[in-house]
């Protein structure tokens, strides 16, 4: 395809805004899939994004598509991830296009992630067309809607198309403005080859499977090609595109996205953000690439069955081939024996991980409580960084701590900026900035991270009726009077407990912390005290009440297999708990400290 | 993969037989067991012919049945009382001329307090009948009606003034506690009341919710777990003063008194089992064999002594065995001799004590060089000790 053909674009969009029904139409209009091979939400492959309704990696479809002017456009939709978490996959999904759809539900208006990729777009010289979608609806206000577009982004958008990817309203004219608006790649195509690898992951069949995008020159199957930063050679066996169906092609051409497979065994032979080139005639320089992503938030994660570690590391190894900002190391808790210390990029990137991990790998297994990671400076001078709280050394033994400080963006409607104010000035928040555009204001607040990683999101949701969004980005290490809050089960600490937390909230976190933890684990043979402290200083207990019996009241000769099942039942009930010394534990009572439960934070 | 059981010397281990009556006058809100409205008159030659041809196909498959004494009999229910004494004492006369009873043989019938009048008593005792189980449950006429009994306590009264005199000496009254909303006060009354009557065993056992009752479906406000604590407590006090001795969970007798039936399914002994929904186990040359009949009256009616009655047969692996007799004999205050153990199951004992070397059952077991026997709080948590040896 000529380079003037073809469009590279992707689609920003909160979540449930609409971003994959409008895929969803484009691949229905231009013919990838039958009707009824329709499955809603073609593009989010994975069961867990289905599930959730978000997106996790990135993914591309290309699709032919032919135009009111009577030619035939190759339309690439690199789909990008929604969620703060994954806002580095977000860039990576940029970086392949030309241009983005930003796509706004007008009746909710727009959201703090989606102004972040904006920006993020728009710093990466994309060209972004505001679509206004769900304007079926009877509450929609496109007219406000665009306006607040106007004032958030600061893009035009009195003329943004109004539609709806539900009814089908105006979608075709979406391609079309597509064809019009966004600019086609500029690739030179008889340059030496220069590629970007966009995603890779690990396929069970196929081995490692790469989505480039080709920037200059072409690339062709059977040919040989060179990871630029390691320097290694390997034959490509296949190529093609997804229509979303794999359809294998001879040759991608200069401003195609497609995947290609070249027998890498490994993710890390096929280094996200690396450049492709072709060993005989080498490209001058390598691309920009991406920046590096730093796990900011780290758990422990152990077997409840110490026989299962190696079955463990070994699911752990695997998922790591599909997600290259999975961290982890071996740890060993005295509570909880051998399992790993993991690092992840946020929340939903942890709950995401667990759930892989015991749907997809079957592994029964308790997750401590998300620490960030903290700076101390030791009575030697030297900083070491603490992903464990742990492991942080008694207050005598450190010069001075330092926690993780974020900048939040956080975006509502006028009328909960008191009730998120209150929220945030909570979480040792500084307010450093708010505007108001028409019906959205947007607050600017530093917060420690440590407190976000709490129960900050559910809070925010809750305060606000689920109408604020926010999104975040790392700024410094700053001094905080921060300490170590153990907790003492039956008179032993047990280390996976342990918390860091500021001094003035330590009393009370301890005394919630204690009471939680008495509802939340279950009345044993004996009396089990729960006790929080700070150094040797006890600072608030608990007691939960032994359980008086656990016995069947009636047992005679007939049926034992029903009350055989009755204890199946009450076995199966303990699968989730750990033994720590004699106190059995179940899986809340360790993230207890997250305070409100946490469900599954539907959060793109 | 559980192991093939070893084989075990059925000669050896005691036989009792138990009989189901599935009918009642009407069903409880509490009960599970296998019991049936009855609808017109208890068709009771039909389901004594029945009861024997059911008999005639275990000895066909078991020659070695009529060697083997009978220890005891239970007829259970549903509402065995509904049966005439004349019909039950041609049963018995019937059995007795297919195996070999005991001497001393224990012959108990549940009786309920609202189907008894004084010949029918007298009769059943005339059959051979020595033992009378009495299904009171309470003696608190308020709670007898929400427990759907169709008795009062004064029926009670009468009716163990009658069993007596018709020569009744061994008598035990069921009796349940933390009935909806009971309090301590009122179940210890209770008790009083029950043991005023002076029987020889009393089954006192906790009201719990069963799966598929009225009660499951709707429950009822039952005291808490702390008072219904505090009223075995009471009861346990209150029943050795009156000079009972608790030998099992919920049973509790004067000396020598002890349900010889019951002790035989908490010794795992073997146990025929004739009737709808009766279980029976057998031990022999492949293990432990349980069976079960089916369970409703016209389907057993109709195929008893065929193999269609049977609706559940297998053998126990030797992984469930140590599990099995443990659920059994870890009942009992006194606990189970090694001897006992692996004449039962055919393992060794080593077995068991290294399925019960964990923490768990530390405080929970005193193992010596006899045997094993449960520590007061094991007896209490006897299902925390199970679940591990699942």
């Amino acid at each position: 395809m000529k380079q003037s053909n073809i469009r590279n674009f992707c689609i920003i969009a909160h979540i449930d805004h609409g971003k994959s029904t409008l895929a969803d139409r484009f691949i229905q209009i231009c013919g990838g899939l039958e009707l009824r091979e329709m499955q809603a939400q073609v593009l989010d492959n994975n069961p867990i994004e289905r599930e959730r309704g978000i997106t996790i990696k990135a993914q591309a479809v290309s699709l032919e598509y032919k135009a009111r002017n009577g030619e035939v456009y190759q339309l690439n939709l690199i789909d990008t991830p929604g969620h703060v978490d994954f806002s580095y996959e977000v860039s990576r999904s940029l970086a392949s296009c030309e241009g983005a759809l930003l796509v706004v539900d007008a009746s909710q208006g727009v959201e703090a992630q989606s102004v972040a990729n904006c920006y993020t777009a728009l710093e990466l010289n994309l060209d972004v067309l505001p679509v206004l979608n769900k304007v079926d609806l009877h509450n929609a206000e496109p007219e406000r809607v665009a306006k607040e577009i106007e004032d958030v982004i600061g893009i035009p958008a009195q003329d943004a198309l109004r539609i709806s990817a539900k009814t089908g309203l105006n979608v075709p004219d979406v391609l079309e403005a597509v064809i019009a608006n966004l600019p086609p790649p500029k690739g030179i195509e008889d340059a030496p080859l220069q590629a970007l690898i966009v995603d890779s992951w690990f396929d069970n069949y196929l081995g490692v499977v790469s989505l480039v995008r080709v920037i200059n020159g072409r690339i062709r199957k059977g040919q040989k090609m060179r990871v630029m930063s390691t320097g290694k050679d390997y034959e490509i066996t296949s190529l093609g595109v997804h229509t979303p169906k794999r359809v294998f092609k001879d040759a991608l051409e200069t401003g195609e996205v497609g995947f290609l497979i070249a027998g890498i065994k490994d993710i890390f032979g096929a280094p996200v953000g690396d450049t492709l080139t072709d060993p005989s005639r080498p490209c001058a320089e390598q691309l920009p690439g991406f920046k590096k992503v730093q796990p900011r938030v780290f758990a422990g994660m152990f077997p409840i069955d110490a026989d299962d570690f190696e079955d463990f590391r070994e699911s752990l190894s695997k998922l790591r081939l599909n997600d290259s900002a999975l961290q982890y190391e071996p740890e060993n808790s005295t509570a909880l024996g051998f399992g790993f210390r993991v690092g992840f990029l946020g929340m939903l990137h942890m709950e995401i991980v667990q759930e892989r991990l015991e749907r997809e790998y079957d592994i029964n297994m308790i997750t401590t409580a998300p620490s960030v990671v903290y700076e101390i400076t030791g009575t030697d001078g030297e900083i070491r960084k603490i992903d464990n709280p742990a492991e942080l050394p008694e207050g005598s033994e450190f010069e001075d701590i330092r926690e993780p400080i974020i900048n939040c963006r956080v975006l509502m409607p006028p009328d909960y900026v008191g009730p998120v104010m209150q929220l945030c000035m909570e979480k040792r928040g500084t307010q450093r900035n708010l505007k108001y555009f028409g019906n959205q204001v947007q607050m600017e607040v530093e917060m420690p991270m440590g407190e976000v990683v709490l129960d900050f999101f559910d809070r925010l949701k809750s305060v606000s009726r689920g109408y604020a969004s926010f999104e975040y980005e790392f700024l410094r290490f700053q001094e905080a009077p921060l300490v170590k809050l153990d907790v003492l089960v039956n008179g032993d600490k047990v280390d996976a407990l342990a918390t860091i937390v500021h001094r003035d909230a330590a009393y009370a976190r301890g005394r919630d912390l204690c009471e939680r933890m008495q509802e939340l684990i279950p009345r044993q043979m004996f009396d089990v005290a729960i006790q929080a402290a700070i150094g040797s200083k006890i600072i608030a207990r608990s007691t939960v009440k032994a359980m008086r019996k656990n016995v069947l009241a009636k047992c005679y000769g007939g049926d034992i297999s029903r009350k055989k099942k009755l204890l199946e039942k009450q076995k199966e009930g303990k699968k989730r708990m750990k033994q720590v010394g004699a106190v059995e534990i179940p899986q809340e009572a360790f993230l207890a400290v997250l305070g409100v439960e946490r469900k599954s934070s539907k959060a793109d | 993969m559980n192991p093939a059981p070893p084989p075990l010397e059925a000669a050896c281990i005691p036989l009792s037989l138990y009989l189901h009556f599935p009918w009642c006058v009407r069903k409880c809100p509490y009960c599970d067991f296998n019991s049936h409205a009855l609808r017109g008159d208890v068709p009771e030659s039909a389901y004594i012919d029945a009861l024997l041809r059911d008999l005639a196909f275990d000895l066909d498959q078991h020659p070695d049945l009529p060697q083997r004494p009978i220890r005891s009999i239970f007829m259970g229910g549903g509402t065995p009382s509904l049966f005439s004494g004349r019909a039950l004492g041609g049963l018995l006369a019937a059995l007795s001329q297919r195996l070999s009873f005991a001497d001393d043989i224990e012959i108990t019938l549940e009786a309920n307090p609202g189907t008894i009048d004084e010949a029918h008593f007298a009769d059943y005792r005339m059959a051979g009948i020595n033992r009378l189980s009495i299904g009171v449950q309470s003696m608190d006429a308020a709670q007898l009606k929400r427990l759907g009994r169709i008795h009062d306590p004064d029926a009670v009264r009468s009716a163990v003034a009658v069993a007596r005199r018709a020569g009744f000496d061994n008598l035990n009254l069921d009796l349940m506690f933390a009935l909806p909303e009971q309090t301590p006060e009122q179940a210890d009354a209770d008790l009083a009341a029950a043991l005023a009557l002076e029987p020889e065993h009393l089954s006192y056992y906790q009201l719990t919710l069963e799966p598929n009752t009225e009660f499951a479906a709707r429950p009822p406000p039952l005291p808490a777990d702390d008072e219904a604590w505090t009223m075995q407590q009471q009861g346990l006090q209150r029943l050795a003063a009156a000079g009972f001795a608790r030998y099992e969970v919920s049973a509790y007798a004067r000396s020598g008194r002890q349900a010889r039936h019951n002790l035989n399914y908490w010794r795992f002994g073997d146990y025929l089992g004739l009737g709808a929904g009766a279980h029976a186990k057998l031990s022999g040359s492949a293990g432990v064999r349980r069976r079960a009949r089916h369970k409703h009256p016209k389907a057993y009616l109709d195929t008893a002594g065929s193999a269609e009655m049977i609706q559940e047969d297998r053998i126990v692996s030797a992984g469930e065995l140590v599990f099995e007799f443990c659920m059994n004999a870890l009942r009992l205050d006194a606990g189970f001799g090694w001897d006992e153990f692996e004449q039962r199951t055919g393992l060794p004992s080593s077995v068991l004590r290294a399925a019960l070397a964990g923490p768990a059952a530390q405080a929970m077991v005193v193992a010596d060089d006899t045997g094993l026997r449960p520590t007061p709080l094991g007896l209490q948590h006897l299902n925390t000790l199970l679940t591990t040896l699942l």
